[in-house]
Formats: C-alpha cells, structure tokens, sequence
C-alpha cells in the first residue's frame, strides 16, 4: 500500500500514475485544529488496512489545485474530511456531485467539487467520487481528537472500505 | 458630508483584510485604507523557547511559504551560533528556497491573478476563477499546476515533506543530497521553463490590454529594496540590502543586512494589525519602499540567468529601467520564477553539490541573532535575542506585507480615486481595488500570524461615518 502524507502526495501520485486506474484517498484537515485533524488520524489507519491494499492514501492540510492531476489518474475518489454542522462522531457518505459552486470565492485551496471539475476540465477525467466525513465536536486549537470522533475511527474505515468494494478494487480499474 | 466605502473580506490573497474607502461631500474618493484584520503573535508565542527551536516553531507561521520562514530563522540562529554553514549545505537551502518561490509565485500569478487577466475585470465572478481559467485556457492551468507541483516537489523531496519541512537546521542542512533527487528535479527543468516561458508569452501578448490598469494600479514613485549578491545582480538568499529611488538612484547600497534596524523603522496604525515598516532617512510616512519580485528586478543589474536575463532586458524595454506601476508585479514575478528556475538547475549542476559535509555545529556564542532572506513576497527578516543558554527573550519579524503596506494603502487609494464612483459599490470596481492588492500577492498569515485564510471585505462609509454599503464574499 503507498501512502504520502503531507506531502508525500506527490511521490504516491506519480505511482498512481504508474498503475493508473486506482484507488485514491485523500484525506485532509487541520492536525493541530482537533477534530479538523481527523484525516490525519483517519490516514494513518487507511494506511495499515489489509482490505485496502494497493490503495493510495495522501494525507493534505488542505485542497489544492495539483492534486487534480491524481484525481485524473484515479478510477475512484474518495475524501475524508471533518464536518462542522452534523452530530458529533456522525459518519457521513455522499457522492460528489462534480458541479462548482458559481462564483465561489477562493484563496489557495479547492473545495471537493472544484477539485473534482478542475480535474475533468484540465484531463477529461470524472472517477465516481465520495466523501467520506465525520461530525466534529471541537475544532480550537489542539492535536487530539474528541472522544466522539475517536470512537468513530473504525467505522469510518469500514465506511471507505465499502465504498471501494462496492466502486472498484483498490489498485485496479474500477 | 463624508462617506465610506468598506470592502470586507479581500479575496484571492492569504488571509484576513478589509478595505475603506472615504468618500466626501461630492461622492469623491479622498482617502482609502487596507486593514488587517487577523492577529497571532509568533513573536510572544516563542519566548521561553530554545533558540535551537525557532526555524521548525517559525515554519509554522505560513502553510504556503514555510520553507521562507524556516531559511530566514535558521540563519537568524546561525547568527546566534557564529556559525557558517558548508558551501553545499547553504547551497541546497539555496535550492529549497528557490522551490519554495517558484510554487508559490506560480499560485500567485496562474490560480489568483491569472483569472482578471484572462477574463477582464469586469467579466462575470462566476466563471473568473480556476475553474473558468481551466476551461477557457486549459494549457495556461496546467502549465500553473506543473510549475507549483514541481516547486513542491523539491521542497518534499529535500526537506521529506511538502509542508512544514524540517531539513534546515541551524548550520546548515540535516542531510546531504543524493543523486537521485538531484536528477529527478533536474529532469524536471525542461518542462518548467517551457511552462513559465509560455505563460509570460501569452502575458505580453495581452499586455496592451491593460494599459489602464497598469497606469492606474499602484504606478507611484517609491523607494525599491532587495537582496543583491556581489555583481548587484538579484540574490534570494543572501548577500546585500540594495535600496533604489524611483529613478533608480541608490538610497543605499552594500547594506550588511544583519543592520537593516539602523535604516528601517516600524509604525503601528490602530486600524490594522499589520505594521507599516519605512525607510528611516525619509521618516513616516514618506518612506514608503516596496519589496517583493518587482522591487527584485528593479534594485538589481541582472537576473544573473541566460533566459531570465533576456526577458529583464524585454520588461524594461517595455516599462523602463525602474518600473512604477505596481501591475507590473505580474510580469515581474514570472521573469524571478524563470530565474529561480535556471538558478536551481545551476546549482544542481555544481561540482561539490553532493558533498556529505552540509552542516556546522556550534553552541550559543551570542546573545542576538539576525537572519534576512528574499521570500515569494520580498525581504523577510527575523532577528531575536536570547540568553545564555540559549532560551528566546525577544523576537521580532519584519515579513514582505509589512514592507509594502504603506504601498498597498496607496494603491487601493489611487485604484479607488481612479475607479470608484458614487455611493453604490459595483462588482468591477470591487475587484479591481481587490486586484491591486493581489498584485503585490500579500499574506496575511505571515504578516500578522493569524489563523485562517484570506478573505475580503469592502465597506463604503460617507462623510459621517456612516456605511453607505458594505460588500462580503
């Protein structure tokens, strides 16, 4: 399993390039805003799980514009994020829909759907893609999770390993 | 009667701001300021540490240039230590530094202003962003994501990570170079100077286009500081503070920048939490300066590269010896990106560039240190004190943003003169105030050490104080 965290993106973006048609999952936040850190805490058990073998697993404080040229070369996206709003410890799983909001603001980083368009405008690339997001219960400043989100780590595994048997197995075309 | 304009939040930059503008009896401009409105503290945060401590705790300042800060601090600490780092341990914090401005000159002209400049000011918010710049100019995007995943790449592959590395250390690096990596950034070269090389090409082709803007966006009279090395040619690294007039003359030349507080001074406006630093000689505020990649190519001869020394020769055919304007700040910034670009390649070419003796040791030998480096955004400077063991008393950080706030404000009060009309703000004129603040690319993170990311708003005030209107995004 290749995995990059904080950078390590880039190494394992260019193997998902070389073994193009894989899974990719992107998990990203904060680590030192607590809760926001959980795709931190979410990566590091990704990593180590045998189900997801030949998976890539990035680890990112934020999204940014590159990273759409690994979701290009990616059969299947998934995102792991924290959530302000849902219940605390909640899981969640969508599927993105690729459509930008019209006229978003934006600074350095990307929203999922952004970085999902950007890769289908620049590479004619759409992968099914979810996200995968838990409930936060504190977001100041802190490098732990809460309790709440602590318990909600395995299930949040099981959540993404779902979705990759159901979309696709994690080091082939889906 | 008086009026305001307040734009709050500013988009695209790094950070938290407003804007007001003052309007008078007539409706006509008559003042207008840029307000930082984030705050952190970095420099009360790290006293107490230990000063071996402050390039990785300083890193953390900024998510888009740490390696800016960590080159700055490290050789603040050097300065504590009296100590010199090897030849190639200081030539591959060159290298990293150079990544580090190449990734985010890239982010600041393809993803932030790269939109306005495609689209026009006055085209529909909705598609001048990334994604309408993807869909209208597919290559420029791509050439803009190539450039900034390549400049990361060699900030990940030197310093083991993307963000926050922690290869720099005091006295040099922690790890010598491997082959390896060098020939994998070096087979990178290519294909980022073809990039940069296209976007300034279509940059010029469209160049015409913005003569107002460019007459209109922060074109001042001002002082210009950089780093020059030996030849006076641009140094991102070290050498010497350079200071030019608006006619090129030298205010001041061969400053050893380890005494930049015997000519800069610090003024603090309650209005914002970014302070406004000046040139002491001139007094406050007359001492506006302006630093950053168009304050490089101006205070310089030469670029020092082939290429980039054809396209300066190119830009100052176009605009003059010393540029006024600050929309030439784009322009700028792609001729110091293709620079960082050929000067990496030099120094990955250098004979001694694999030595495994990249790092010096020493214990405190002073009690003050100061480390002054070109960032992304322009000179930054880090000087502390700190006892005799070594533990941080005092800190204090002078960042790219607080050199040119002076002439922000000025710009966003010449844009608003020149743009803004009546009592109702529209959306071009919103984005041009917000766009000449862009083009000195500021960050807020760094300047004040907030948390957060940038955002803009503008606020309309009449003679009274009150808000006559008042835009968020």
């Amino acid at each position: 399993m290749a995995a990059g965290g904080d950078g390590g993106g880039d190494e394992v973006g260019a193997a998902a390039r070389r073994e193009a048609g894989g899974t990719l999952v992107i998990c990203y936040g904060n680590a030192l805003r607590s809760d926001d850190g959980l795709g931190w805490h979410a990566a590091a058990r990704l990593t180590q799980d045998p189900r997801l073998q030949g998976a890539q697993v990035l680890w990112q404080h934020q999204l940014t514009p590159e990273l759409a040229v690994d979701v290009s070369n990616a059969s299947l996206v998934v995102l792991v994020d924290a959530s302000d709003g849902d219940e605390a410890g909640a899981i969640s799983v969508r599927r993105l829909d690729p459509t930008p909001a019209a006229g978003s603001a934006w600074s350095h980083h990307l929203g999922p759907a952004e970085l999902i368009a950007l890769a289908r405008e620049l590479w004619n690339a759409s992968p099914p893609v979810f996200v995968v997001s838990v409930g936060a219960a504190n977001l100041e400043v802190g490098d732990r999770l809460s309790p709440a989100v602590e318990q909600a780590l395995p299930g949040l595994v099981d959540a993404v390993v779902a979705i990759v048997a159901a979309h696709g197995q994690p080091g082939k075309s889906a | 009667m008086r009026r305001t304009i307040v734009i709050d939040p500013v988009t695209r930059i790094e950070g938290h701001s407003k804007i007001t503008i003052q309007l008078d009896d007539r409706g006509e401009v008559v003042d207008a300021h840029f307000h930082v409105t984030q705050f952190r503290g970095f420099e009360r945060i790290t006293q107490g540490r230990p000063v071996h401590e402050m390039p990785a705790l300083m890193s953390r300042i900024c998510g888009i240039c740490p390696v800016s800060h960590l080159i700055a601090s490290a050789k603040a600490v050097d300065d504590i230590l009296a100590v010199e780092p090897p030849p190639t341990g200081a030539d591959l914090r060159r290298i990293i530094n150079l990544g580090q401005i190449v990734q985010s000159n890239a982010l600041s002209f393809f993803h932030l202003s790269a939109p306005d400049l495609l689209f026009g000011f006055d085209a529909d918010p909705a598609k001048r962003n990334i994604i309408g710049l993807a869909r209208e100019n597919p290559q420029l995007a791509r050439d803009g994501i190539a450039l900034r995943k390549w400049g990361q790449q060699i900030i990940e592959w030197l310093g083991g990570k993307r963000i926050h590395p922690t290869w720099i250390v005091p006295g040099g690096v922690a790890q010598p170079l491997t082959a390896e990596i060098r020939d994998r950034i070096l087979a990178g070269v290519p294909e980022a100077i073809a990039a940069v090389e296209r976007a300034i090409a279509w940059y010029k082709s469209d160049m015409l286009r913005w003569e107002e803007e460019a007459s209109t966006f922060g074109n001042f009279r001002s002082a210009f500081m950089g780093l020059v090395d030996r030849d006076g040619n641009v140094d991102h690294y070290d050498g010497w503070l350079r200071v030019i007039d608006a006619d090129g003359k030298y205010l001041a030349d061969r400053v050893d920048p380890h005494t930049f507080n015997d000519y800069i001074g610090e003024a603090v406006e309650p209005s914002s939490y970014l302070k406004s630093t000046y040139w002491k000689a001139m007094g406050y505020p007359d001492g506006i300066y302006r630093v950053g990649p168009l304050a490089r190519v101006n205070v310089a001869e030469r670029m020092g590269t082939p290429r980039a020394d054809e396209e300066l020769d190119r830009f100052r055919g176009r605009v003059g010896r010393v540029a006024a304007s600050s929309f030439h700040y784009h322009y700028a910034r792609l001729i110091d990106t293709l620079h960082c670009i050929e000067k990496i390649e030099a120094l990955l070419r250098g004979p001694d560039i694999l030595s495994t003796h990249v790092r010096s040791r020493a214990e405190v030998n002073r009690n003050e240190g100061i480390g002054v480096s070109e960032a992304p955004r322009g000179t930054l400077m880090h000087h502390y004190k700190v006892d005799d063991d070594g533990i941080v008393l005092w800190a204090n950080l002078i960042i790219a943003t607080g050199h040119n706030n002076m002439a922000m404000n000025r710009a966003v009060l010449q844009v608003a003169r020149h743009y803004v009309k009546g009592d109702k703000l529209e959306e071009p004129m919103l984005n041009r105030v917000e766009a000449v603040i862009r083009c000195y690319d500021p960050c807020l993170s760094c300047s004040t050490h907030a948390l957060g990311q940038m955002a803009l708003r503008i606020q309309l005030l009449g003679p009274d104080g009150a808000v006559l209107d008042d835009l968020a995004r």
